[in-house]
């Protein structure tokens, strides 16, 4: 079952209309609790492979929601929400883990476990997923080395200063290869300087062919970085574009 | 857009640090082992009660089947003989004696009988306890009563031929196994009830402590398991330790359930032994034999049924 899953996520169809498939596409996806909230309200966009996209908005706009719409964390009221050509919304519960290898993510608050090394963090993705030992060593080698942390692979996240955590966990996210990278509020912890390099690390990324999604509060950034912005209010879609910036007009 | 980060090979220099660095731990049944292993030691105290109270379900459940076994072993002792015994009174003449053997045999499905005398009545016993007494020397006259042993046609006659011949002169008793076997039974069924009822009580607590020694083994987890969960770690995978944890727990149980049992019937059965040679005791090897698995498997099911209890409630995945 995992390879036919893992295939079809990596290796879609072109999509209905004869397009290249999108990487990521939303179809009039909304979300509402039972209380009454409207976190997401039809929201429809799409973003191709390779592209670099921010997400702002204020906080409660929905960024979070989306993002966790990818990795089958949330599931939409309505609408359906399609990664690399596969109904995610539809997804077996016994086909989540399987869509996760192919999606990396990256939190706020790193989540690393406080008693393993950066190694043994980054380890603990290929272990847990049934990587050979060996094809592990390798991985975590390379990916370490890609994050600039190969000479800290040995201390624990106590040891680390937040920017160093942070690449742990980028590391970790790496290791299986995503063509995805998700980052939600990932300088939301860190100084200025260290949210840049952040930033120019997911930027290397994705130059390596890697289609990343960066929700960010940080208007320096998005400015200056001029990549797609695409901006939640109130769970709508209020702005999309090409080279945008963190607020809309200039 | 294939997998992406895709870096060259590592430089020449981080060759060294990384090589240095413990291999990635192997997957599969070991990790489940370890991880269960270490979550049983985690939770402390809270596995020493689960240990003890599936000991002590296991312990009752030993206790009744030990029992049950005795008296199983001892009724099919008793039923085997299907005959009746008439006990005489002690100083029957010669004449007497023939008259009461042809009454005997006169009796509607009797087949045939053969007499046993106070003498072979007491070399009889006296066989039975392996020959390394010599009662003889032991009491100044024969206590036990010659008899006629009496075959009988089938073993719905036995009541029938017992009232029959009981009625007899010089006839002081007439029984038959079976009489025996019947109280037995009776008894053997009740031993299993009871077994079987507190057996069930203590099991429904010995599981409810060992889903909530579970529920704090996945508490101490919470952290790991959510990356679990994010980097794609399969349902099964993230709980098996904990059911791993669970049947330890349960095996432990019932090893020290097994020591006690077995070691306690060892013991009586060695005192019995002395006292009442002539009791169709199952041997304590026997014993701790039928134990060891029977308890381990239902120490094993205690423990699973907690952890998978404490799994479908407390994990969601």
């Amino acid at each position: 079952m995992g390879p036919a899953v893992a295939a079809a996520v990596i290796l879609p169809g072109a999509g209905p209309d004869g397009q290249d498939p999108a990487m990521v596409e939303f179809c009039r996806v909304s979300k509402r609790y039972p209380t009454g909230v409207t976190v997401l309200a039809d929201v429809t966009l799409r973003i191709d492979p390779e592209e670099f996209v921010f997400i702002v908005g204020p906080t409660g706009a929905g960024k979070s929601t989306l993002m966790k719409m990818l990795y089958r964390e949330e599931r939409p009221s309505s609408g359906t929400v399609l990664v690399a050509g596969r109904d995610v919304t539809r997804l077996p519960a016994r086909d989540v883990p399987f869509l996760r290898r192919k999606v990396g993510i990256v939190f706020q608050d790193f989540k690393l476990l406080p008693r393993k090394t950066a190694w043994e963090n980054v380890a603990f993705a290929l272990e847990v997923t049934g990587t050979p030992p060996a094809e592990a060593d390798r991985r975590v080698a390379e990916v370490l080395e890609v994050v600039g942390l190969a000479a800290r692979a040995d201390a624990v996240p106590a040891e680390l200063s937040a920017g160093e955590q942070q690449r742990v966990s980028i590391a970790r996210a790496l290791v299986h290869r995503p063509p995805l990278l998700l980052a939600d509020e990932p300088t939301g912890n860190l100084d200025p300087d260290t949210s840049w390099e952040i930033v120019q690390l997911l930027s290397q990324i994705h130059l390596q062919g890697t289609t990343v999604i960066v929700t960010t509060h940080d208007k320096t950034i998005v400015d200056i970085l001029r990549k797609r912005v695409i901006a939640l209010e109130r769970g709508a879609v209020v702005r999309d574009e090409v080279r945008g910036r963190y607020a809309g007009g200039g | 857009m294939r997998a992406a980060a895709r870096p060259g090979p590592p430089a020449p220099g981080a060759a060294g640090p990384l090589t240095r660095r413990r291999a990635a731990r192997r997957r599969g049944p070991s990790y489940f082992v370890r991880e269960g292993v270490a979550g049983f030691w985690r939770s402390g105290l809270m596995s020493v009660a689960a240990v003890t109270i599936t000991m002590v379900t296991l312990v009752a459940l030993g206790v009744a089947l030990v029992v049950a076994g005795v008296l199983d072993q001892l009724t099919r002792s008793v039923e085997r003989r299907a005959e009746v015994v008439v006990y005489l009174n002690d100083g029957v003449r010669a004449g007497d004696l023939a008259a009461l053997r042809a009454r005997l045999l006169r009796l509607s499905g009797v087949t045939g009988l053969t007499y046993v005398s106070k003498d072979e009545a007491l070399s009889d016993f006296q066989q039975t306890l392996g020959g390394k007494v010599d009662l003889g020397d032991l009491l100044s006259r024969n206590p036990l009563p010659a008899s006629f042993r009496v075959a009988v046609d089938g073993p719905d006659r036995l009541r029938e031929v017992a009232d029959a011949a009981s009625t007899l002169p010089h006839v002081e008793h007439a029984g038959y196994g079976a009489e025996t076997a019947d109280r037995l039974l009776g008894l053997t069924r009740a031993v299993r009830l009871g077994g079987a009822a507190a057996g069930g009580l203590l099991a429904l607590a010995a599981v409810i402590i060992v889903l909530n020694t579970i529920r704090l083994t996945v508490f101490a987890r919470r952290a790991e398991i959510e990356v679990m969960r994010l980097v794609g770690a399969t349902a099964w995978f993230i709980r098996w330790p904990f059911v791993v944890e669970g049947a330890l727990t349960g095996a432990a149980g019932a090893l020290a359930a097994l020591g006690l049992v077995a070691g306690a019937y060892a013991w009586l059965a060695w005192g019995a032994r002395l006292s009442l040679p002539f009791l169709p005791l199952p041997s304590p090897e026997q014993v701790a034999l039928m134990l060891a698995w029977k308890l381990m498997v239902w120490g094993v099911l205690i423990g699973t049924g907690g952890s998978l209890l404490a799994v479908r409630r407390y994990l969601s995945l």
